[in-house]
């Protein structure tokens, strides 16, 4: 054995399999300039690479803008993003649920092709950073080799389905939403619905309206549990929340439907999904995401259409078969329950278990919430970790969208040991969800569109907050701080007690970092209200101004007053006035250091921002599907090449197949997935019609199609597999060209 | 003779704790993008100091990853070959090395006396579970050729031991040098010729 495509082989489900074939087949043509900067941009996109910021080959070092001369620098992986570049590799876990065998292998692949970091997401995703796109395809092999994958972890597609870490264990939520984020994301990954988007699509779940958790009402689709009395019986449903979403205007989400029963949940998502494709934003990528078609359209009128579209769904076998399955969803936690049993406890353990430590619905069982600081964890750790899992909790790991890793069902006994057993892997910080556990996103350490350092501003807010956290009364400790890189939102700092958005501002000659301070957002009741925006100050500022806003909110609140309701009563001109001594801008010359952004000594730019790719390329669902077709297509003469005849025909045949398909679908999107079906469509709609006829040779090109569907070779050898691998790639051009006569210009 | 890992680092230990801090290392290393201080298509400085035992603050280059590392609670300067292996391991050992003693130096020139490597142990470690599982069976498979190579690069005998116990890890060697001291410089010679003639 000597590829990891070879060892993994049995282990990897054939459809995952496929796809990371395709994908590589697909990076080996971008190689060759045979598949478009564009496509493939979105093709990578959608399997979670992306790119880091300096891979168009600049970066300012403090003194000049320097070429980084990346060895294959003629060859793009998307526009202006070079092939060498290091970019990041996004992993979904949906609603952050691991077993300890998946975090060890996430751990061997951070060791092997990134820099031993995993860092989790505020979507309960992991990243690995600085890894190399070559690596990616067998570092993909190798997480569905565990039943993980990262299809559609980026780009214009529906990404990974948050849920709150602690469904199915938590007191006070109607239902475990668990099992309905397992169902949705089975459902919805790689499905033709979810294709042509012009944007991204965030699902979440939640089991219980009052408590942040899920926070459905920032996303596109939020999914609330409810249930109600039928003739007696309960029902299991959601209320649906559609086109809520932060970003640079943040919009609440609205109520689509009071409620949606279990048969109705994946049917109606399938509706909203063809809706946002049929009539979503496909050019202005800034105004593309679903919230802006409800609002354009109306909750009303999106309602109406939403309903119109269920009625032309095709009938789906699994829009109900999950509920069959959602018993088998179950725990099974590595101990019995048990009470503390009243020994001695370990220095530092009543810290630990104030902050950390969540008494379970299930008697005896609580849920410990593991601080990483800034998302970040060692491959070491994580190996260590799967031991602790193991031992005490087996494969009951969830991630937070704040960051965190949670432990389920530890028994209450062992709380003291697997706090000691914490500490020892550097694991056992207290203070979990207090204002020291800050959320920040990559910013500028890595994002292309960071402006500000907000990994560098958040490290130094928690080395000054966690030396004096308990000196601080409750109504600070508690608060929720979060911080983001620039106005896209990615730290959600619109739904933090105290938000930072980076940004810059001018002093004399130079630009200095700022942050913008946001302030009254409502983490609660599900992401509640967002915060306003009161006033840009210097980053190196910020902490400073946020020890006077905080001993201020402590001085003058009233009895249990919370910090959403000070800041509205003290009001925004107050705010502002108080902030005003922390806005002044010293000059260069004068105070150096503020012209420099935390963790970085360079002088501070913002010629390093980008172009990001957050928005994946808007690229026809034509284009998407015909690149698939093409790289079956060389796959199929990888086959030759290898001299294995009947997997280059086998190859040949699937990929005329994709080709007809992504031209029957241009037309009509349920032609599915049956190549019977596929072939009557495409001689119904484009042969019979002509529309596919060429010029000269008429319908030479779509007849190779038919001939081999209608009778499989009795003899394969050499000379017939080059035959139909020319055939094809006769019929996929004719494809190209006969879409390009019907539909007109192609890549948006 | 034995494959090339994918990836291959090496790391020098410090002799002892620093006054220097690991955030001192960032405008370091910042500093070393601007000069070229060492070798190679520099990119970025990022910081994991507030990762335990983790990597530390990393110099992130095209071929290759500098790092002041924390990990096993030994501060060192890692040097983890990413591109552009030779095609051959003792080839590839004596590229590491080079860069790993080029960097270990330059980082010692930048706090002279507080900074000092002990240079006559030495990590190495194989980034590859394909070829490079962590088992007692692969370093016997490959103990003979590793030890004559880094013989040859400390210009004395070597023991080559397994790093770490689980199976799960990177497979690592620790290879110490039977020398009371080794003359870094002639090692640094030694190491260029090879390598240009090669």
């Amino acid at each position: 054995m000597s590829t990891w495509k070879e060892l993994l082989s049995e282990q990897i489900p054939a459809e995952m399999g496929n796809l990371i074939d395709i994908y590589e087949a697909q990076m080996e043509l971008r190689k060759q300039g045979k598949l478009d900067e564009k496509v493939f941009a979105e093709a990578r996109l959608r399997k979670g690479v992306y790119g880091q910021r300096y891979d168009n080959g600049q970066r300012h070092d403090g003194v000049r803008t320097r070429e980084l001369a990346y060895p294959s620098d003629e060859t793009v992986k998307g526009p202006d993003t070079l092939w060498d570049a290091p970019g990041m590799q996004r992993i979904k876990i949906p609603y952050g649920g691991l077993t300890a065998e998946q975090l060890e292998t996430l751990s061997e692949l951070a060791d092997e092709y990134s820099d031993g970091i995993l860092h989790i997401t505020t979507r309960q995703d992991i990243q690995l950073h600085y890894v190399h796109i070559d690596d990616t395809p067998d570092l993909m092999r190798r997480l569905a080799a565990v039943g993980i994958t990262t299809q559609e972890a980026c780009g214009n597609s529906v990404r990974n389905i948050t849920a709150c870490a602690l469904a199915g264990v938590c007191h006070d939520e109607v239902f475990d939403v668990s099992p309905y984020a397992d169902a949705m994301t089975q459902f919805l990954l790689s499905h033709d619905d979810v294709q042509d988007f012009g944007r991204k699509f965030k699902v979440a779940f939640s089991g219980c309206a009052g408590h942040a958790c899920g926070l459905v009402k920032m996303h596109d689709l939020g999914l609330l549990a409810q249930t109600r009395e039928i003739n007696g019986e309960l029902q299991r449903g959601f209320t649906v929340y559609v086109g809520g979403g932060l970003g640079t205007v943040p919009h609440q989400a609205k109520v689509l439907a009071e409620f949606a029963t279990e048969e109705e949940l994946l049917p109606l998502t399938q509706a909203i999904a063809r809706v946002f494709a049929r009539l979503g934003e496909k050019k202005n990528r800034n105004r593309a995401r679903i919230k802006f078609l409800v609002a354009k359209l109306g909750i009303d009128e999106f309602r109406r259409l939403v309903e119109e579209e269920l009625q032309t769904l095709p009938s789906d076998e699994r829009h109900s078969a999950y509920i069959g399955n959602l018993s088998d969803f179950t725990y099974k936690p590595a101990k019995a329950g048990m009470a503390l049993n009243g020994r001695p406890l370990p220095d530092g353990f009543d810290d630990w278990y104030r902050s950390n430590v969540y008494h379970q619905v299930q008697a005896g069982y609580s849920t410990i919430t593991l601080h990483t600081p800034l998302g970040d964890f060692t491959s070491e750790q994580g190996f260590k970790l799967a031991d602790i899992a193991r031992r005490y909790v087996g494969d009951n790991i969830r991630l937070s969208v704040e960051q965190n890793i949670a432990l389920r069902w530890v028994a209450n006994a062992d709380l003291p040991a697997i706090y000691r057993d914490l500490c020892a892997i550097g694991l056992g910080d207290a203070h979990a969800g207090t204002i020291v556990d800050i959320t920040a996103c990559p910013g500028t350490d890595t994002c292309k569109l960071g402006i500000a350092s907000s990994r560098g501003l958040t490290a130094e807010l928690r080395a000054r907050l966690i030396e004096k956290i308990n000196l601080l009364p409750d109504a600070v400790r508690e608060l929720k701080i979060k911080v983001s890189g620039c106005f896209n939102s990615c730290g959600q700092h619109h739904v933090a007690d105290i938000g930072f958005f980076g940004n810059s501002r001018r002093s004399g000659n130079h630009k200095m970092p700022h942050f913008q301070v946001v302030l009254g957002g409502q983490w609660q009741e599900n992401a509640g209200a967002y915060g306003l925006a009161v006033g840009a100050v210097p980053a190196k500022t910020v902490p400073d101004a946020l020890e006077a806003l905080t001993e201020r909110y402590v001085a003058e609140r009233a009895d249990d007053e919370s910090f959403q309701v000070w800041v509205k009563a003290l009001g925004r001109k107050e705010i502002k006035a108080m902030l005003q001594p922390f806005m002044q801008l010293p000059s260069f010359e004068d105070s150096p250091i503020y012209f420099s952004d935390w963790g970085d000594s360079r002088v501070y730019t913002i010629d390093d921002i980008g172009v990001g790719e957050c928005a994946g390329e808007v690229v026809s669902l034509f284009s998407m599907e015909i690149a698939k077709a093409e790289s079956t297509h060389f796959e199929a003469l990888l086959a030759l090449d290898d001299h294995d005849y009947s997997l280059a025909d086998e190859n040949a045949y699937k990929a005329m197949v994709l080709a007809a398909r992504a031209l029957v679908r241009t037309k009509y999107l349920d032609v599915g997935d049956d190549y019977d079906n596929i072939v009557d469509e495409f001689r119904s709609r484009f042969y019979d019609t002509e529309l596919v006829f060429d010029r000269f040779a008429k319908g030479k090109f779509a007849r190779y199609l038919f001939k081999r569907h209608g009778t499989a070779p009795e003899r394969i050898n050499e000379d017939y597999a080059h035959q139909i691998i020319d055939e094809t790639q006769l019929f996929i051009e004719n494809v190209h060209s006969a879409e390009q006569r019907i539909n007109g210009v192609i890549v948006s | 003779m034995a494959t090339v890992p994918k990836r291959l680092g090496v790391k020098f230990s410090l002799i002892r704790e620093p006054q220097l801090q690991p955030l001192d290392i960032v405008p370091i290393f910042q500093r070393w993008i601007q000069q070229h201080t060492v070798d190679g298509m520099l990119i970025d400085v990022i910081d994991y100091k507030h990762v335990p035992n983790g990597p530390g603050i990393v110099l992130i280059a095209d071929e290759a990853d500098f790092a002041y590392d924390l990990g096993d609670g030994q501060i060192g300067l890692h040097y983890i070959r990413k591109r552009s292996l030779p095609g051959d391991l003792p080839s590839a050992l004596r590229q590491c090395f080079f860069y790993a003693l080029q960097a270990a130096r330059a980082l010692e020139a930048e706090a002279p006396g507080d900074i000092a490597f002990d240079f006559t142990s030495a990590k190495i470690s194989f980034l590859d579970r394909m070829h490079y599982r962590n088992e007692a069976a692969k370093l016997d498979e490959i103990r003979a050729e590793l030890a004559g190579c880094i013989a040859d690069i400390y210009g004395a005998p070597t023991e080559v031991t397994r790093e770490y116990d689980d199976p799960r890890r990177l497979f690592a060697v620790r290879c110490r040098a039977q020398a009371a001291d080794v003359d870094v410089a002639a090692m640094m010679e030694r190491l260029q010729a090879s390598m240009q003639k090669a």
